[in-house]
């Protein structure tokens, strides 16, 4: 019995400081492996820039993680949209955004787009979200043109 | 005249006895500072390298993914504290007991693998993706490992153990 207990209780210390030394040199280190949420992804979010890659976000799109606001106006938005997407026309932003804050929250991404290279309304769109405090805010450059060329769901309609 | 049992054959025993008596403690420190420097060899280029190992891990797909990442941080120390008890001979039965556990798990580990089919890295002395290599080879290198491990806990730690425990 005295060997039993002998064994556990020193095992259980090994154990103990290899998991202190482990753990404090993992969170010392510069390299230190991420041990939470650390299911690996092929989506890299741009960490110095708001632009999104189409692929990232098709990903964040299929799994769900990511939200579309549809920058232009009422008119286009009916006449073609990513599918899923919410209509938020910049100069409407005041009026809709208490009414969609809520479907903003917990996303991995939230994709402002438009259409057109030099097309501005998707990068105020940003602006005005991140200054209403949502966090991970992107655009989609040239969004619309983008998505539709790859044959990438849409749906018209409000 | 008394008689006597044949004074050659017990002293023969008795010098035998005596011998084994000298034998076993350097037959166990021998194992033991073995198995010291195997796992002191072994944790090195794995607490060097843990994303290589964490991938090494992961190849062998007998973890969750959210397991992964804290065994390839606390795995390769465990092995290096495990190394330094078994130097200076403390906490022996602790250390054993763990040292056989831990080549064990390996060693099932890799038989696993085979069954399976899997081509997987050993991962054992060095997170270089070699490739598979041969793992008949490995299977009876971690064999030899474990029968040494359970030899220096016998004489470690069962052959010394108090007569009431």
């Amino acid at each position: 019995m005295q060997l039993v207990r002998k064994t556990i209780m020193q095992s259980f210390l090994l154990v103990a400081i290899a998991m202190t030394a482990g753990l404090a040199v993992n969170a010392l280190r510069p390299d230190g492996l991420p041990l939470a949420g650390a299911t690996p992804s092929t989506v890299t979010l741009p960490g110095d820039s708001t632009d999104i890659a189409l692929k990232d976000a098709v990903i964040l799109s299929m799994s769900r993680r990511a939200v579309f606001l549809d920058a232009r106006t009422d008119f286009e938005f009916a006449d073609g949209h990513i599918q899923g997407a919410l209509s938020v026309p910049v100069d409407d932003f005041e009026r809709i955004f208490p009414g969609i804050e809520k479907e903003l929250a917990g996303k991995d991404a939230v994709i402002a787009y438009c259409d057109g290279e030099r097309c501005p309304l998707s990068g105020e769109l940003a602006a005005k979200l991140a200054a209403r405090g949502v966090k991970n805010v992107y655009v989609l450059k040239n969004g619309w043109t983008l998505w539709n060329n790859e044959g990438l769901p849409v749906e018209k309609g409000r | 005249m008394t008689t006597r049992p044949a004074p050659t054959v017990q002293g023969a025993a008795s010098s035998r006895t005596a011998r084994a008596a000298r034998l076993v403690p350097a037959l166990e420190t021998a194992l033991r500072l073995f198995l010291a420097g195997l796992f002191a060899y072994a944790s090195l280029d794995k607490i060097a390298h843990p994303d290589q190992f964490a991938a090494i891990i992961r190849d062998y797909r007998l973890l969750p993914q959210t397991a992964v990442p804290f065994t390839a941080v606390v795995l390769p120390w465990l092995e290096a504290v495990l190394a330094l008890a078994l130097v200076l001979g403390k906490w022996r039965e602790g250390a054993l007991f763990l040292s056989v556990a831990l080549l064990v798990a390996f060693f099932a580990s890799l038989v696993a693998n085979m069954a399976r089919g899997l081509d997987v890295s050993c991962g054992c002395f060095s997170t270089a993706k070699d490739g598979g290599g041969n793992m008949a080879w490995y299977l009876a290198r971690d064999g030899f490992f474990v029968l040494a491990g359970l030899a220096a806990w016998y004489l470690g730690v069962w052959r010394r153990r108090s007569p009431d425990g």
